[in-house]
């Protein structure tokens, strides 16, 4: 049989194929079996099969065995390990021969090594199951669905699971899913249109579960007999997907409603891209902005741009990410304060390559600022140097914060008022008002916003003063504290007292003057016409003891008009001028001194003197007014000294407040004050019938105490005695 | 002309009583004359007057200005001591005082008849008889 013809189709046959005898010699080989199986280069053709092949499984030599005695033997495909650890694929098949079938006794041996091939395989169906991507088959012509182990895992249905179209197709998930795959593998069936789509699945247990699924179609005669694709998993994938699409979109949405500008700046390719915003912001048009960096550049406010580039030189240059607020200016010619914002990025080489960025306008924002230091400049100036006390008062009545004249009108320091609370040194007869006025201020009671009330200097002294309160609210609404002002009227409030009682003064002295006129007038009168009457009569008079009657009678009535006039005088110069001669007096001194003086008129009545005075009682006094009062006083008790009783006087002084006062009791006739009371320091007022009764002591007296701011007062019991009290102010 | 039965005189002046007398008896304006030095001693003497069931001055001259008891505190008294059964006295008021709360004051008593300015005239005297017949 051993033709050349043969041997050459065998010799260059494509296949790995060896021809042996039944002793297993070579008879002959391709030489890609050479090439592939044997061991030696040279010719083997004789030599026994084993002697040169490669190192095979023991099945391929059984099989080989069982080949030259008779039995055909096919192995598709086998994985072998060889005994030296090598992995091996084998697949081969025998056939016996016969002298009479093919001309010889043995075998003809298809050997191949799918090792390679073997592995890409199974490196495949590694790789499918690691990627989540299975592979599935639609055979139109038997509809038949065949799914690969990644395909049924992604499912999640048993391996042994055997799907059709129709349940393949109820995987996805109701609704638009189940919807759109319908329709793309009908198309794909109708027009042989492949698909590429994302959806959802449902699988067996129940999970939802993104996935993309890729059909191709195999046409045959323009129709479709198969469809073939893949099945990924991308279920991680898609929700980071979707998750970073939302996140994104919510971006979008803040930015703009932020009126934040974002900005890409691609260093490679020297491309800066805006957002709308960024327009917005920056006032121009997207279309003027040919040169990225030039045009915004251009925006910027001359005294701002040197430092605004050299930040984004020091940005793109990766040193420092840009930080910056800087002023532009509009086309309208208007500034807008910008904040920017940068970060740059840097290649896997730590070259920066991109910049991102966002801008917004903070116009408002530092305008406001601006308005706000102002106004804080202003209040805080205005508080320190305000002419009136001003204060922040917390709700529980608190100094938190004082001025100067605060400070001053109390008498306090800074630090010593901000230990302390208001109410502390508040008067305790306006601590009620105070507190109510507190509670109108914190209710917003807009009608009572002015308090007068009084404080307590630091050294002890009444401050008036006049407060208005503004409530100042927190962010939440409560109360924070109160801005307090204040005024301090006490030097008003004195002067009001003083001029109260100046006004007091003029009117009684003013009274005084005018009974005092008439006074004068009746007086002088009386006298006038009792001479012109004694006169007329002394004319028309002949009898000559009557004449010597009537000329005493006009001596009597003349020296009756200089006494009066005399007496004037004295008023006269009482209600002129004391308070300037006021002095120092010692009380006791002058008591002793008048004592001496009228130490005869003592003696002669055999009167008791009791003197009870401190030797440190002073007063201050013009000291010709303090004899005269106390001359007249004592007088007075001699004169008007009760018949029945030997005269006791007993004068005593203590102190009252910022007076003394001097006290003169006698044991007189006394006077009835219900009748007289009103009238006992009138001028010529006389109530006893004494040959030397004038009625003008007492008001001479009243009117030089009074001249000297002092008070002069009487008690009186007829028939039991009468205290002459008198106050003058303490020196 | 009827001259008045019985005058007093109420004044602390002495001179002005002594003219005033003087110019009674020139007018011979009443018959008799009571003198009182002042107000008190004028009230306790026309108590007595009253009690003894006499007759009472038909005219009084009040003096204002006078110790212990002035006119108007006199005034006041008197009127409360005036007993129903009493005739009718004219009081008139004779005073240096131009004081126009003092002309003002006067009103208030009825009994007053008129003010009289000091010093006493015989026209006011014959005046006054004038008035007090023809009543």
């Amino acid at each position: 049989m051993k033709t050349l013809a043969v041997d050459f189709l065998l010799k260059e046959s494509p296949n790995a194929i060896a021809i042996v005898d039944t002793k297993l010699n070579y008879i002959s080989y391709s030489n890609q079996w050479q090439e592939k199986f044997s061991l030696s280069k040279t010719d083997n053709v004789n030599n026994n099969l084993f002697d040169s092949i490669i190192e095979t499984p023991i099945f391929f030599k059984n099989a080989v065995n069982y080949g030259v005695e008779g039995k055909e033997h096919t192995n598709h495909g086998q994985k072998f390990i060889l005994p030296n650890g090598k992995l091996q694929w084998l697949k081969w098949k025998i056939i016996p021969s016969t002298i009479e079938r093919h001309g010889f006794d043995g075998a003809i041996i298809f050997l191949e090594d799918i090792t390679v091939e073997q592995k890409e395989i199974e490196l495949l169906h590694k790789a499918e199951e690691v990627a989540r991507i299975g592979c599935w088959e639609l055979d139109l012509l038997n509809n038949t669905v065949y799914w690969t182990k990644t395909t049924k895992d992604i499912h999640e249905v048993n391996h042994d699971f055997v799907p059709n179209l129709e349940e393949g197709i109820n995987f996805y998930k109701e609704g638009i899913y189940r919807d759109k795959i319908s329709y793309l593998v009908s198309t794909a069936i109708a027009e042989g249109k492949p698909f590429d789509t994302e959806l959802i699945i449902v699988t067996a247990k129940g999970n939802e579960v993104w996935v993309c699924a890729k059909g191709e179609v195999e046409m045959l005669h323009g129709k479709a007999i198969r469809l073939v694709g893949t099945f990924q998993d991308i279920d991680e994938r898609k929700k980071i997907e979707i998750a970073h699409q939302q996140i994104s979109e919510r971006l979008k949405i803040t930015t703009q409603t932020a009126q934040i500008g974002t900005w890409n700046y691609d260093l490679i390719s020297n491309d800066l891209k805006w957002d709308n915003e960024m327009y917005r912001i920056f006032d121009v048009k997207e279309n003027q902005f040919s040169g990225a960096f030039e045009a915004w550049s251009s925006t910027v406010h001359p005294d701002d741009k040197h430092r605004a580039i050299l930040a984004t030189k020091e940005a793109i240059d990766g040193i420092k990410d840009f930080d910056e607020e800087f002023r532009i200016v509009l086309q309208n010619g208007s500034i807008r304060h910008i904040k920017g914002l940068s970060k740059t990025i840097k290649g896997i080489n730590g070259k920066p390559i991109k910049m991102t960025g966002a801008n917004w306008d903070i116009t408002e924002l530092r305008s406001t600022e601006f308005k706000l230091a102002r106004s804080t400049k202003s209040f805080t100036e205005t508080f320190e140097h305000s002419a009136i006390g001003m204060a922040l008062v917390s709700p529980d009545l608190k100094w938190l914060k004082v001025n100067k004249s605060l400070c001053q009108s109390l008498g306090y320091s800074e630090e010593e008022l901000l230990k302390i609370n208001s109410t502390d040194i508040t008067h305790p007869d306006d601590l009620l008002g105070s507190h109510s006025y507190k509670n109108k201020v914190i209710e917003g009671d807009k009608v009572n916003l002015q308090f007068q009330k009084r404080y307590f200097h630091k050294n002890g002294h009444i401050v008036h003063a006049v407060i208005g309160a503004t409530p100042v609210k927190d962010i939440n609404g409560n109360l924070s504290h109160v801005i307090t002002q204040f005024l301090d009227i006490t030097s008003r409030i004195e002067s009001q007292n003083k001029l109260e009682t100046l006004v007091e003064v003029t009117k009684s002295q003013n009274e005084s003057l005018t009974n005092f006129a008439h006074i004068v007038s009746h007086n002088l009168r009386s006298h006038s016409t009792n001479m012109t009457m004694l006169t007329k009569f002394l004319n028309e008079e002949e009898d000559e003891d009557e004449r010597k009657n009537l000329n005493r009678m006009i001596t009597s009535a003349t020296e009756s008009l200089s006494e009066t006039i005399a007496h004037l005088n004295d008023v006269v110069q009482v209600k002129t001028g004391a308070l300037e001669n006021l002095q120092s007096i010692s009380i006791l001194n002058t008591i002793n001194q008048i004592t001496k003086s009228i130490n005869g008129l003592l003696e002669e009545q055999k009167a008791t003197l009791t003197i009870d005075i401190s030797k440190s009682h002073f007063v201050n006094a013009v000291p010709a007014y303090l004899e005269s009062i106390f001359l007249n006083i004592l007088t007075n008790a001699l004169k008007y000294s009760s018949p029945k009783r030997t005269p006791s006087i007993e004068i005593k002084s203590r102190i009252k407040k910022d007076n003394i006062l001097i006290t003169f009791t006698d044991n007189g006739q006394g006077i009835d004050l219900n009748k007289h009371g009103d009238k006992i320091f009138g001028m010529y007022k006389t109530f006893h019938k004494h040959k030397d009764a004038k009625g003008i002591g007492l008001f001479i007296t009243k009117n030089q105490i009074e001249a000297m701011s002092g008070i002069i007062s009487i008690e009186s019991t007829v028939d039991i005695g009468t205290t002459i009290l008198i106050e003058l102010k303490q020196s | 002309m009827k001259k008045v039965e019985t005058c007093c005189i109420i004044d602390d002046d002495p001179i002005f009583v002594y003219g005033t007398k003087r110019i009674i008896k020139e007018v011979d304006f009443a018959k008799s004359i009571i003198v009182y030095n002042n107000g008190q001693d004028a009230l306790d003497g026309l108590m007595k007057i009253c009690i003894a069931n006499e007759p009472l001055p038909d005219v009084i001259f009040l003096d204002l200005n006078m110790p212990i008891l002035n006119g108007w505190q006199f005034l006041d008294e008197f009127k409360d001591c005036r007993s129903p059964k009493s005739k009718k006295i004219v009081i008139y008021i004779i005073s240096s005082s131009v004081d126009p709360r003092d002309l003002e004051r006067v009103k208030n008593y009825k009994q007053v008849d008129t003010y009289i300015l000091k010093p006493i005239t015989p026209d006011d005297l014959a005046k006054i008889l004038g008035a007090t017949v023809e009543s």
